[in-house]
């Protein structure tokens, strides 16, 4: 299974850079410099959906005391901060050619930086904890209240006034994009799924042979 | 607009490496772990 999800990820990696690179077209106004768009939001995507598993992990293992839930927090923890700090970097990168700079005290730079640090955190005080059933409990109300950051950064752009565009997929209104861009967009998106899913079953296993050693 | 060209591989460049990475970690680590556990009891 887990083999099988690695194989789909790595093809639907080499679909994403086809689609990003071959298919969608040269964007008017950014030139080619849009194209890390197809890196940098299914990044932040992938981000939200390992951070809405902690939140569903750590509320499971509260509720149950079940081990595999405080695994599975675990995992999406470690890789949200993972494609968080990819979200940071690609979209730095971007800032400088559209914006001038590489960072600015923006609203939604500044939420992601401390959704960042939230989880960066969430991970030491794991990796401080010895006892398993305290690591779990305590891992798990960080990772409830660190979810609270999610929504935040996401209707940050909305909320305060912000350099960085407001957001045109996930928004109330009909995505204004190219459709070529915007099928560029979602097969990335689905290929970091997948790189997501391969990531979370490798990692859980490993958490699972390290409780039984 | 200039194309920048330099930047998306960087970007994407950075990217790459870093899930490379990430994704070697992952393989050692099982394998050490796996390395570590007692062999299974033969069936007489």
């Amino acid at each position: 299974m887990t083999r099988a999800l690695g194989w789909l990820a790595a093809l639907g990696l080499v679909a994403g850079l086809a689609a990003g690179f071959g298919y969608a077209p040269r964007e008017t106004v950014q030139g080619n410099v849009q194209r890390i768009m197809y890196l940098h939001v299914p990044a932040v995507l992938t981000a939200y959906l390992a951070f809405g598993l902690v939140l569903a992990g750590s509320i499971g293992y509260l509720a149950t005391r079940r081990p595999g839930w405080d695994r599975l927090a675990g995992a999406a923890g470690e890789i949200g901060v993972l494609f968080t700090g990819l979200t940071i970097v690609s979209g730095s990168i971007w800032g400088k050619p559209t914006w001038g700079t590489w960072w600015t005290w923006d609203a939604r730079l500044t939420s992601t930086a401390v959704l960042f640090l939230v989880y960066v955190g969430y991970l030491l005080l794991r990796s401080l904890i010895e006892d398993p059933e305290a690591r779990g409990r305590y891992a798990a109300v960080v990772g409830i209240v660190g979810a609270v950051n999610v929504p935040i950064v996401h209707f940050s752009v909305k909320w305060w006034r912000a350099l960085h565009q407001p957001s045109t997929i996930l928004g109330p209104e009909r995505s204004p994009i190219d459709p070529a861009i915007g099928l560029a967009l979602f097969v990335n998106w689905v290929a970091f799924t997948l790189l997501f899913a391969y990531f979370l079953s490798r990692r859980m296993e490993i958490a699972r042979l390290e409780e039984q050693t | 607009m200039p194309s920048n060209w330099d930047y998306v591989f960087a970007a994407y460049g950075i990217a790459a490496v870093t899930l490379l990475a990430y994704w070697r970690h992952l393989a050692r680590r099982a394998r050490a772990l796996a390395a570590r556990r007692p062999p299974k009891p033969r069936a007489a």
